[in-house]
């Protein structure tokens, strides 16, 4: 549990007066967190002989079978059609939004958007719009959208304010914000669109998990049904498209895209307005009061029985399970960082072994959690361990692929010491603090993501929505996804507190 | 939140507006999930829409779903007319939609039942009696699922007197019959239960290894699958409409057809048949 520590210079070990830095604090509380709440989690290894489903998925991987899927092309088209009309979407709803964010009201409702899964936004609208393709395009843009004011807020807050200076003090206040402003952080607005398009891939993907018409839909059915082949030629074929997304999805050919894909989208089916009022009047009620004619009629022992049953028997558990993975997952998220990233690093490889590296870090930021989790599963049962590893597994590759970026634009100085030590104590120090800043921004994260394995079978809140959902119980599934939500505020108010750095705005999906 | 919601109504409406034109009303939409293979479930099913459309005189189309709750959603939300449910699923559809009625089911499902099955180092073996896997690890199925998830549950709760949660060291839900098998067979969980049918197929695919798993109890038998229709067909295709389906539906004998559901035959079946099914999980809790 010690392997972060090697990586870092120490100078507090070798001389006993000077203090921690405040990233090695961070870094040890992390860790010191981790330890204390090991001991409680269920990570218990259960198994006999996983051998013979492991060579069958191996069998698999090494057969990939490209026309077992039935209407493959179409799947295809919807995961980007669904992309790119959600990320549209979501930057038209989202763009206005940031310059409106610093107002506490918008933030706080943009934060508790952002932090309800996707998955749990499809299965709302499924309940209005059916299987329509409206559920899945709303379920990745409203996120999206409340993810977009926070970041195109931050990035606009931290420019500079000189090139104002130089605009004649007459002009109109949208050409000062317009020329001030916007034009010096339009690079990086587009850069982080165009990373987010890559985290609306996926969304799309996983919706399919729950019915959409995406490459997820078939992938589920062939893993969980053992159709190993299937399933790996759809896993290649969907780290191929995210792997090459800058080929085929150049900025300039996005309005292009946008056109194809309202035009190609399959039908969206009548919407009847009457099962929106149903849903809103009716099924997201306690049934107390949905089955009380008039409010004197309503039941209130009942309703408050109701209430702190849910809360006692599923929110409250849901949440410390969720809290417990989450925090775990943190802990394992930051050995993987590390490690990816010096799998990956151009200061410490030739050239040839970094492709490697990076190539790994496709895969792994690519393989949906689900997919991860479902092979560990198999490999060392069913605890909470399989969504630790795949939680760390693809939030550590998605941050080392971010500092790679950052870590090999560094350009070290001609220095008389080894490439290990130019690393050890010269790029980690230099990088170190924005790969912390990324890792706090990605546990909001892998505390949305925990909904996933819920639907896996571990007990996080995603598991009880899921059995709600399942049981028809929409008023429950709603209040415990609201408890999610609050849950994922309250993290994130309070890491903010916590850790008082400054906000980079590295910001990830 | 609430402006949001009046902000989803408005964009609902106004969408309802431009796509309400085109939407036919004269196609008749049905789903369907197997219970053992999902592999090509389109391509099957739409020979099953061929056949009814010809039977019926209707455009048919087919819809794939992914799991019970949204077949559900979609047969409560006449965005399907016709369903083919497992036992649960049904009486939770019926009754959300009144008036809807089961009019045929599968030959198996007037008697189906589940296995138990067991990892071979837990030393049981096939016995009449209910077994003793008490503090043992235990995967049911989908939650959703009648043979893998209420039945079992429920006869859990009658011999062993308490809650799967509390009788158990741990309690999973596969999602699917064959990764029940799967994982009782790599010794994952310990203890299963898995729909009959789905186990049978699967053994005589030579996908099991019998000597690491193994049948230790089955059930007595209850009714499952079924086809459901809403009542308000009658209004929108023609009265008489829910005869002819049915008739459709118990006259369907190409092989190559019902090895998609896969029953050998469809037989008449009437809502009260499920009764069980119904008692059995408000006894369990799964409705009210």
């Amino acid at each position: 549990m010690s392997q972060p520590k090697q990586l870092q210079p120490i100078p507090s070990l070798k001389n006993p007066q000077y203090a921690l830095g405040y990233w090695q604090k961070v870094t040890l509380s992390i860790w010191l967190i981790a330890l204390i709440i090991l001991p409680f989690a269920d990570i218990e290894i259960v198994n006999f002989d996983p051998f013979l489903e492991l060579t069958r998925m191996a069998n698999g991987l090494v057969t990939p079978d490209f026309f077992a899927t039935e209407y493959l092309w179409q799947a295809i088209m919807q995961t980007v059609n669904f992309a790119i009309i959600g990320v549209c979407l979501g930057l038209v709803l989202g763009a206005p939004l940031a310059l409106i964010y610093q107002h506490p009201l918008i933030s706080s409702c943009c934060a508790f958007l952002r932090a309800i899964h996707e998955i749990f936004w499809a299965l709302l609208f499924l309940q209005v719009f059916g299987l329509s393709p409206l559920t899945g395009i709303l379920a990745i843009s409203i996120p999206f959208a409340a993810t977009f004011a926070r970041v195109f807020h931050d990035i606009i807050n931290q420019s500079s304010d000189s090139p104002l200076e130089s605009i004649d003090s007459r002009a109109d206040m949208i050409s000062r914000f317009t020329y001030g402003k916007i034009a010096q952080v339009m690079p990086q607005l587009m850069s982080y669109t165009r990373y987010r398009f890559e985290c609306a891939l996926r969304s799309s993907a996983v919706l399919g998990f729950i019915g959409m018409p995406t490459l997820g839909f078939y992938m589920e059915t062939a893993f969980r049904q053992g159709n190993y082949s299937e399933g790996a030629a759809l896993l290649m074929i969907f780290i191929a498209l995210i792997g090459t997304i800058r080929y085929w999805c150049p900025p300039k050919l996005l309005g292009v895209y946008l056109v194809i894909a309202c035009v190609t989208l399959i039908d969206i089916p009548h919407i009847d307005s009457s099962l929106l009022v149903r849903f809103i009047t009716h099924d997201i009620l306690p049934p107390a009061i949905a089955n009380a004619a008039t409010l004197a009629e309503v039941q209130w022992s009942s309703l408050t029985a109701w209430f702190s049953a849910l809360f006692l028997e599923q929110a409250v558990p849901g949440a410390i399970a969720t809290i417990t993975l989450a925090l775990l997952a943190l802990a394992a998220t930051h050995f993987i960082s590390l490690s990816a990233h010096m799998m990956a690093s151009k200061h410490l490889w030739p050239a040839p072994l970094t492709w490697l590296g990076r190539f790994s870090l496709l895969i792994g930021r690519s393989v949906p959690e689900y997919i991860l989790a479902f092979i560990f599963l198999m490999l060392l049962g069913p605890s909470m361990l399989p969504a630790i590893i795949a939680l760390a597994i693809h939030n550590g590759c998605v941050i080392a692929y971010l500092v790679v970026k950052q870590s090999n634009a560094i350009a070290p100085q001609e220095m008389q010491i080894s490439r290990l030590n130019q690393f050890n104590y010269h790029i980690m120090p230099t990088i170190y603090p924005s790969m912390m800043a990324l890792m706090f921004y990605r546990f909001e994260i892998i505390v949305r993501e925990t909904a996933v394995f819920g639907i896996l079978g571990i007990m996080t809140l995603g598991f009880y929505i899921d059995s709600n959902f399942s049981e028809i119980r929409y008023s429950n599934a709603l209040i415990l996804i609201i408890c999610t939500a609050l849950l994922n505020v309250a993290i994130d108010i309070i890491s903010r507190r916590l850790l008082k750095f400054e906000q980079t705005s590295q910001a990830s999906c | 939140m609430k402006t949001l919601t009046k902000l989803f109504a408005l964009c609902a409406l106004t969408l309802s507006l431009f796509v309400g034109a085109n939407a036919s009303a004269a196609t008749f939409t049905f789903t369907a999930i197997p219970d053992a293979d999902e592999s090509q479930l389109r391509t099957r099913f739409e020979q099953v829409a061929l056949y009814l459309s010809k039977q019926l005189g209707v455009e048919v189309k087919y819809v794939p779903v992914k799991s019970y709750s949204a077949a559900v959603t979609a047969f409560r939300n006449n965005q399907v007319q016709l369903a083919w449910f497992g036992g649960l699923s049904g009486v939770q559809a019926r009754r959300l939609v009144p008036g809807s009625q089961a009019i045929a089911q599968g030959y198996e499902d007037q008697f189906f039942k589940s296995y138990f099955i067991a990892h071979y180092s837990t030393g049981l073996a096939l016995s009449e009696r209910f077994p003793d896997i008490t503090d043992k690890t235990f995967t049911f199925g989908s939650k959703g699922s009648t043979s893998g998830r209420l039945m079992p549950q429920y006869y859990i709760e009658q011999h062993l007197k308490q809650k799967p949660q509390q009788a158990f060291k741990r309690v999973g839900f596969s999602g699917d019959h064959n990764r029940t098998i799967v994982q009782v067979q790599s010794g994952t969980y310990q203890v299963g239960a898995v729909n009959y049918k789905v186990w049978e197929s699967a053994l005589a695919a030579g996908k099991i290894d019998t000597n690491k798993v193994k049948v230790i109890w089955q059930s007595p038998t209850y009714p499952d699958y079924q086809w459901t229709i809403r009542a308000d067909v009658e209004a929108n295709f023609g009265a008489g409409f829910t005869d002819k389906v049915q008739a459709a539906l118990l006259n369907m004998n190409s092989p190559e057809l019902l090895k998609s559901f896969p029953r050998s035959a469809f037989v008449k079946a009437q809502n009260k048949d499920f009764q069980p099914v119904e008692d059995v999980a408000k006894q369990i809790g799964l409705i009210d």
